[in-house]
């Protein structure tokens, strides 16, 4: 199985390297002679009352990824799973090294309207999450077995819209499908177990080379449900030299600009899903626990470097360290998903620990214009 | 008498086509003009040269680099022998060609923000409006930019 995924990653990954690189990104445009350039300082439109609008991208900012073939990577830690009592029996607290926890990571986000007044783009992505464990016969504690006989898969639907108001002002919304748990990619868990989340800011666009937005969350990136705001701020320098590229608390990162195909990036991601353990008739304790979610958000504090290999395909390796925020699991009442934010008392059926080690990812993307 | 019908036949078809020829080069010509992009950070004077369409940045917004203090030069182009020449003047459509149904085709748009030169197609939506779709190996893979034209420069005396 695990070849056959990585069979038809290569492939799909081989068409999209090979289309990214016969296209050719040398320029030999010629500059004509000298003219009075003078005359063109103040003309004015053909057509009256034509609106302009705020562009999506600033001046300096690191290029938009179509496609993406990657490799995520975590190096060796300590997994402490909690105990936990049912109807039949006590499982007890365990602690158990995990060796690594890896997988392959592709995603693709195609523009499908692309005008100066809407931008439309739609993705989807789709990781494998594998956990390594050191000692795996000696696994007692169901969410360990669970782990290491299912391993964890996660797979979206994406859009973000993003439509200018103005000259100087912009809406911007994302919001996303995912799918997540202890399933195969070839037989994927049931939709309704599909997690939503949506993002809508408003922001300005003051100059070109900044823009800033304010706005409100439904998001899973602490693992489980909440509603938080939402703070874009990207900047560039008037050297173009330095810029930020945050949208917090999603992420934030300062950028160095080497040149327009070498950037160094530093800050972090906080990436969060909420996976679904359906078991698979494997390690199930009982059945009152049979709507068990695992709350699993990481903050990754990292360096990036992203560069052109050639023509539109780029680079981007990362590394850095990956502070576990929750791994936590929750019994969903009748399946069905609650709030608890940061003040909520609903307990956890499983408060899990572990230790934080270094990562780091790679992947090869196809940038857009 | 056939001789005189068919040498009429001839000279009607060849006025004809002629007549057609010089309509499609109009419609060809109406590219010809000043164009601002939406970014509205330059303006673009679109020529015919030969058979062919190309555009060159005759206006920046910001014509000095804030680094050097000095006239925009081309800085950010892969080329190292074109990364002195001057923004202002440089052509960035290059190659278009008329095909049909107010398209140009089989040229390229560069972006001096960051060196790349993508495949375009140009489409003129009405007279005064352009969308310029620069992509990477299919059109899909793109993004579409509404130009809009300007009113041409007066002549000085």
């Amino acid at each position: 199985m695990f070849r056959q995924k990585i069979g038809l990653m290569v492939v799909a990954s081989f068409g999209f390297i090979q289309m990214a690189t016969a296209q050719t990104d040398t320029t030999n445009t010629e500059v004509e002679e000298e003219e009075d350039y003078s005359m063109y300082d103040n003309l004015d439109f053909v057509d009256e009352g034509v609106k302009r609008y705020a562009p999506a991208k600033i001046k300096g900012i690191s290029p938009a990824k179509l496609i993406t073939v990657g490799y995520d990577w975590q190096g060796k830690y300590d997994m402490t799973a909690a105990g936990y009592t049912t109807n039949e029996g006590t499982f007890a607290e365990q602690t158990a090294t995990v060796n690594s926890t890896q997988g392959l990571r592709l995603e693709a986000n195609i523009p499908v309207i692309s005008k100066n007044s809407l931008i439309v783009q739609v993705g989807a992505r789709l990781w494998d999450i594998n956990y390594d464990f050191d000692d795996p016969t000696s696994l007692t504690n169901p969410l360990l077995t669970t782990l290491h006989n299912n391993n964890l898969a996660s797979m979206g639907l994406n859009s973000t819209i993003f439509k200018p108001l103005s000259e100087k002002s912009f809406l911007l919304v994302q919001v996303s499908a995912d799918m997540n748990g202890d399933y195969e990619f070839t037989d994927p868990q049931n939709f309704k177990y599909t997690k939503y989340s949506v993002a809508a800011l408003w922001g300005k666009r003051p100059t070109d080379n900044k823009q800033w937005a304010l706005g409100l969350s439904r998001t899973y990136r602490g693992g489980d449900l909440n509603y938080l705001p939402v703070f874009l701020f990207n900047w560039t320098s008037p050297t173009s030299k330095w810029g930020t590229e945050i949208l917090f608390p999603a992420r934030g990162h300062v950028r160095y600009t080497v040149n327009p195909r070498n950037l160094l990036f530093f800050g972090y991601e906080a990436e969060g899903y909420s996976f679904r353990i359906g078991n698979q008739g494997q390690a199930r304790p009982d059945e009152d626990f049979d709507d068990l979610e695992i709350r699993r958000s990481e903050v990754r504090i990292r360096f990036v470097y992203e560069r052109q290999i050639k023509g539109f395909l780029w680079l981007s390796a990362q590394a850095g360290y990956r502070y576990n925020y929750s791994f936590n699991v929750d019994q969903l009442p009748d399946g069905e998903d609650f709030y608890r934010g940061f003040t909520g008392d609903q307990e956890f059926i499983q408060e899990n620990e572990l230790t934080n080690p270094l990562y780091f990812n790679v992947s090869i993307n196809l940038v857009s214009p | 008498m056939k001789k005189v019908i068919s040498t009429g036949l001839l000279l009607l078809a060849m006025v004809v086509s002629g007549a057609l020829t010089a309509q499609d080069d109009a419609k060809a010509d109406q590219l010809i003009g000043i164009w601002e992009p939406s970014h509205g950070k330059a303006k673009v004077k679109v020529e015919k040269i030969g058979e062919k369409y190309y555009g060159k940045i005759v206006w920046l917004k910001e014509p000095m680099d804030p680094e050097t203090k000095a006239a925009k030069v081309d800085k950010n182009n892969p080329d190292e022998k074109m990364q002195n020449k001057p923004l202002r003047g440089y052509r960035i459509l290059k190659d278009f060609q008329y095909t049909d149904d107010n398209e140009w085709t089989e040229g390229t748009i560069y972006d001096p923000e960051n060196g790349n030169t993508y495949s375009c197609i140009i489409k003129m939506t009405d007279e005064n409006t352009l969308d310029i779709r620069g992509y990477i190996g299919v059109s899909v893979l793109g993004r579409t930019d509404v130009w809009k034209r300007l009113k041409m420069p007066s002549k000085k005396k």
